[in-house]
């Protein structure tokens, strides 16, 4: 149980700043791109806050987040995993008749799964929050004009999906990390090959997986 | 003669060819074995046959009279609690420190409060003579500290069956021979086997009851110093006297 809080600590709060300070940029991006565009297609960005905090919550809040939460958590997972099989402190633990799964790979699956959850709740706020700010001050929309609008395209359920695919991609980032960190091959070189697979591997499932749930929750709609 | 540790006809095979070809030996309780031999030959991977680490493609592996691969995996767990290792790289735990290293396998595996656990980490610490640096961490001890560290964690749960891998690999000749004595002194108060590889003969010879060779998917059982030193095989000769002419050629190196 210790070990779960103290991956849950590294999980979540030590990759919080990083996550905001990324979702801050893409909520700008966002609204702004969004409102470039209708305004160049449909001659008028009424519908901007709407939509973007549409997107935000169904797409960019927990993909953003799991995709960081890859090369910053998943990376040093399978750089971790993967050092300790080189070194033989996996076989170390199996002599002390530890299990390596249930010693390494339980505690990080749990806090992974659990801080990608919170993770992609607070980002998802954070990056609407900071939407509303962007458009007032950009778009010259009141915070009031902002939140009417939102409330026209999205509900509660887009929160709670977007929280439930945080989770998903955080299951997936251990799983894979560990996978690779296990059978890593001997010298830095095959330290690296891990982490470089880890990532590559993690993103790519999380991107599929987005996509599967997205399909899955649209029969919610 | 009683076994403690016996491998009977084991093979294994990486798969390019098996590493060891229906091999045998036995093991007495309270016996001491120094494994000898070429690098990349398998004497690693007889320690690891007979701690369970790895499985023989065929063959049995016993370990006092059971056969270790066809047992539940929590009667192998306990059997493997009654035996230590000291891993070739010292297998220390990077994240925690000296003395969190030894306390470990307690922490783990035992039902002992932390005074307890305490105490036993101090006496495991002295034991080695590495007191002093309890608060520190692996990579802040020098080569021999981090040997002996790796000796006090094999030793933490009172295990009756030891293996030592390469335990004087990269020291200098005094803490080598220092090695070898805390070994042989600890041996001696746990009453424990061990299994020893090394390629130091004086070394080997200084612990060994007996010495087997390892090559050519091998094991040449020599006996102890002088029987060693007396075999015929052109192996072993070449091997102990370090001769570059002989049946082990240079792909052995």
């Amino acid at each position: 149980m210790k070990d779960i809080f103290v991956q849950l600590e590294f999980v979540t709060w030590q990759s919080l700043p990083v996550i905001l300070f990324c979702v801050c940029f893409a909520a700008v991006v966002t609204i702004i791109e969004s409102s470039f565009h209708m305004k160049l297609v449909v001659q008028n960005d009424a519908l901007v806050p709407g939509f973007a905090a549409l997107l935000i919550l169904r797409e960019l809040g927990a993909v953003v987040s799991a995709l960081l939460l890859t090369s910053r958590v998943g990376a040093g997972l399978a750089a971790e995993v993967g050092s300790m099989k080189i070194t033989e402190q996996i076989e170390a633990l199996k002599m002390l008749g530890i299990d390596p799964v249930r010693f390494l790979v339980v505690p990080r699956f749990v806090a992974c799964v659990i801080g990608g959850f919170l993770l992609s709740l607070i980002a998802n706020l954070v990056c609407l929050y900071c939407a509303m700010l962007v458009s007032e001050a950009k778009l010259s929309y009141s915070s009031g004009a902002f939140i009417t609008s939102m409330r026209a395209f999205v509900t509660f359920q887009d929160l709670v999906f977007a929280c439930l695919k945080g989770a998903c991609f955080g299951a997936v980032i251990p799983l894979v990390s560990c996978y690779f960190g296990f059978r890593c091959k001997s010298g830095a070189e095959g330290v690296g090959l891990a982490t470089t697979n880890s990532v590559v591997v993690s993103s790519v499932l999380i991107i599929v997986l987005d996509f599967v749930l997205t399909f899955l929750f649209s029969h919610f709609y | 003669m009683q076994q403690q540790l016996a491998l009977q006809d084991v093979t294994i095979d990486f798969g390019d060819g098996p590493l060891l070809k229906n091999v045998n030996l036995a093991v007495a309780p309270g016996e001491s074995v120094v494994l000898i031999g070429p690098s990349g030959l398998g004497k690693s991977v007889v320690l690891k046959l007979f701690a369970g680490l790895l499985k023989p493609t065929s063959g049995k592996v016993l370990v006092e009279g059971k056969d270790l691969h066809a047992l539940p995996a929590h009667e192998q767990s306990a059997l493997q609690l009654r035996m230590g290792m000291l891993f070739q790289k010292n297998a220390l735990f990077d994240s925690l420190s000296v003395g969190e290293n030894i306390a470990f396998p307690m922490r783990e595996k035992t039902s002992l409060d932390e005074t307890e656990i305490q105490r036993q980490v101090d006496f495991f610490l002295e034991a080695v003579g590495i007191a002093y640096a309890a608060a520190l961490f692996p990579d802040e001890i020098s080569g021999g500290m981090q040997k002996r560290l790796g000796i006090a964690r094999a030793l933490a749960l009172r295990p009756q069956i030891v293996f030592y891998d390469d335990p004087t690999a990269g020291l200098d000749p005094i803490t080598s021979r220092r090695i070898i004595e805390l070994i042989q002194k600890l041996r001696e108060e746990q009453n424990s086997t061990i299994v020893t590889v090394t390629n130091d003969m004086a070394r080997a010879y200084q612990l060994a009851d007996r010495i087997v060779m390892v090559a050519d998917g091998e094991l040449i059982i020599t006996g102890g110093k002088a029987q060693t030193l007396a075999n015929k095989d052109p192996r072993v000769s070449q091997f102990i006297r370090g001769k570059l002419d002989g049946p082990l050629t240079g792909r052995h190196a």
